[in-house]
């Protein structure tokens, strides 16, 4: 689930939680307010009446009477005043029933008795539950309505303001991760957020892109050098075995031996020659200004390898438009590419098999370039790994160093040509180059 | 032809003096640059071999100097270094050639052979072997008037043991000189057997061919005709 997702459901459910709470505990707390209120009521009553009894005597109320009573129209509220005997003194504020002219109704009651010229009074004020809670229904209704709005509000509120909030996020793995290519060449600015998080999780980011691309620099770094360094041990030695073969006094079995070696000295010289290679595609040491004629390029390998299809009696077929032209390459490492791949389509290939190259020509599309083998075929679990170093493709025979179809891979990648591959052993192979529209002239 | 050979790998100076001495080249070593400077205030040379990773100075630096002091001499760059700057930056200061290391020495001297030809026009009108006649620079073959046509890859076989006349060369040296030494394959060797024999039934419809020998397992040579 979405973090964004995640958070809204949060914050709706607890919303939700809290409002439910608060919807039931609504009546018990309207009842509680109106009954302080009213207690509080009752009490003012009390002392305004205790205020006027002692401005102008317990007369004002008792004109020689022993009691005294008074009720609002609809008896929602009464007071009554009369001198009791009691001398002990009750204070208490309660519900009880009061019959008013034979209406018998429930009412909150302030008793009070109080002492004036040693005469004990007692105070009644009632006041009817009804006219009580009259205000509780409607009052929890709006509560209820008003609270409701809020929560919607409040939860579309916060919808946007994460969703705001979350953007930073978003647009760091964008950003960092997924638009990025290996191996992180290009410096990217940080992305802009106020919060801290992000701005740690984006500045680690940072840290470990720069840690991988320096390792990689350092790997690269280290090839070319010990390439480099590798080539005047092995110039010698050839150099050496040169020398020696061409000594006349050596006799045969000896100077077939140094053929030998010297052929295992090719193999070193190759393997160091393709790694010097990769790494100076990888530190862009090759121009890309030049064009060529796709047809031509292959033709030119054709001219150099041609004679390998003879013996083995293979087909080669090419329907390639003689018009296409590659501009903004670098026609010795697109001469390397297609010397690679169809070298191995003809060293992998099968007695009287055939090699195919054929294009794919749509316009808007990426023009395709197809290579297609009946060779020996690559395995499903080899697959994977073709274009890594030293992997040999296969189990076949041969000189295969795994070299081949790296250098494939780096010039594809120098040049942004996508290059797939597609493989059923003992049927064939077929390499399909995408190459990018900047480089392609129809 | 005289040669200066400045290279501080001491061994690698010495292999390619005495492959070169077999052709009769007179050879001179330097093994540093202060030392190479010397020899040129000395010397007149036709043909400077420079290693541009010396200890002591800058290798182009070096070229650049040396060219001053001996302007007329051929420059070959020998390097192990071969990034593409230096390679542009040393054909732009005047060296006629650039080889990286590691290069074959049948190689080499071919190139220098082309330098000669092409610079101080020595013009090995043709090379005459057996009843033939090799034309290098029309890259033609002739028996008598009878033209014989060979393919590209043949004749450039054909002339490159003929410039090392009496050397025995690998299949691997021969097929490097075709396909150059990255490109060349080991099943290439088979090829160059194939090539030879059709050049051999190409020439041997004309006249004897046994100038054209086969060293068993190793190779093929032009064998010196008494």
């Amino acid at each position: 689930m979405k973090l964004f997702t995640k958070l809204t459901l949060y914050i709706t459910l607890s919303k939700l939680a809290i409002a439910l709470l608060f919807v039931l505990s609504l009546p018990f707390l309207v009842e509680q307010i109106a009954s302080g209120f009213t207690n509080n009521y009752l009490r003012q009553q009390q002392e305004k009446v205790k205020e006027v009894i002692a401005r102008r005597g317990i007369e004002f109320y008792l004109q020689n009477n022993k009691s005294y009573g008074s009720y609002t129209l609809l008896k929602e509220e009464y007071i009554s005043l009369e001198a009791t005997d009691n001398d002990y003194f009750v204070d208490t504020i309660e519900n009880a029933q009061r019959i008013l002219e034979s209406d018998t109704l429930n009412y909150r009651i302030l008793m009070h008795t109080f002492n004036v010229r040693n005469n004990y009074y007692l105070l009644e004020i009632g006041k009817t539950t009804a006219s009580i809670s009259q205000y509780n229904k409607p009052l929890q209704r709006i509560a209820f309505y008003v609270l409701g709005g809020m929560i919607l509000f409040t939860i579309f509120a916060d919808l946007v303001f994460t969703r705001f909030l979350l953007l930073p996020l978003g647009r760091i793995i964008k950003t960092k991760l997924v638009n990025r290519k290996f191996p992180f060449r290009d410096d990217i600015a940080p992305v802009n957020t106020s919060t801290t998080d992000f701005k740690f999780l984006d500045n680690s980011l940072i840290l470990l892109m720069d840690r991988i691309h320096e390792a990689f620099e350092k790997e690269r770094e280290f090839t070319a050098n010990a390439s480099h360094e590798l080539m005047t041990p092995i110039s010698i030695l050839q150099n050496k075995m040169e020398n020696l073969i061409d000594d006349s006094n050596l006799d045969e079995v000896l100077q077939q031996r140094l053929v030998d070696m010297q052929r295992t000295l090719n193999r070193l010289k190759k393997i160091v020659r393709s790694l010097l290679l990769i790494s100076r595609i990888e530190n862009e040491q090759f121009s890309r200004l030049e064009i060529s004629k796709v047809k031509e390029l292959v033709e030119t390998v054709m001219e150099e390898i041609g004679h390998r299809l003879k013996e083995p009696e293979i087909t080669f077929q090419v329907h390639i438009n003689p018009k296409i032209l590659f501009k903004n390459i670098n026609r010795d490492l697109m001469f390397q590419l297609f010397y690679n791949l169809i070298n191995n389509a003809i060293k992998y290939n099968k007695n009287k098999g055939f090699i195919r190259i054929s294009e794919i020509e749509n316009s808007g599309k990426a023009y395709q370039l197809i290579i297609e083998d009946s060779g020996i075929g690559i395995s499903k679990t080899d697959l994977p790994a073709i274009f890594n170093r030293f992997r040999k493709a296969g189990s076949g025979e041969g000189s295969g160093y795994g070299l081949g179809l790296s250098i494939v891979k780096s010039i594809c990648d120098y040049h942004q040509i996508l290059i797939s591959v597609d493989s059923t052993p003992d049927q064939g192979t077929k390499f399909t180059l995408s190459f990018p529209n900047q480089i392609v002239i129809i | 032809m005289k040669v200066l050979i400045v290279d501080d790998e001491k061994t690698l100076a010495y292999e390619v003096e005495a492959f070169l001495k077999k052709a009769f080249y007179v050879c001179d070593l330097a093994h540093t640059g202060r030392k190479a400077l010397e020899m040129l205030n000395l010397n007149i040379y036709d043909f400077i071999l420079l290693d541009l990773g010396l200890p002591d100075t800058d290798g182009l630096k070096l070229l650049d100097n040396a060219k001053k002091l001996n302007p007329e001499a051929a420059y070959i760059i020998l390097t192990a270094r071969g990034n593409i700057e230096d390679r542009i930056k040393g054909l732009d200061l005047g060296a006629d050639d650039y080889i990286p290391k590691p290069f074959s020495l049948p190689e080499l001297q071919s190139r220098m052979q082309a330098i000669s030809r092409r610079k101080f026009g020595i013009k090995i009108e043709s090379i005459l072997i057996g009843e033939f006649e090799v034309d290098i620079q029309n890259r033609t073959l002739f028996n008598k008037t009878s033209q014989i046509d060979l393919t590209r890859k043949e004749f450039d076989l054909l002339t490159y043991l003929l410039l090392h006349k009496n050397r025995v060369l690998t299949r691997m040296q021969l097929s490097e000189h075709i396909w150059g030494s990255f490109n060349a394959d080991d099943s290439d060797s088979n090829y160059i057997d194939v090539h030879i024999k059709n050049i051999r039934k190409k020439l041997g419809n004309f006249a004897a061919v046994e100038w054209l020998e086969t060293v068993r397992g190793v190779g093929y040579k032009v064998k010196k005709q008494s």
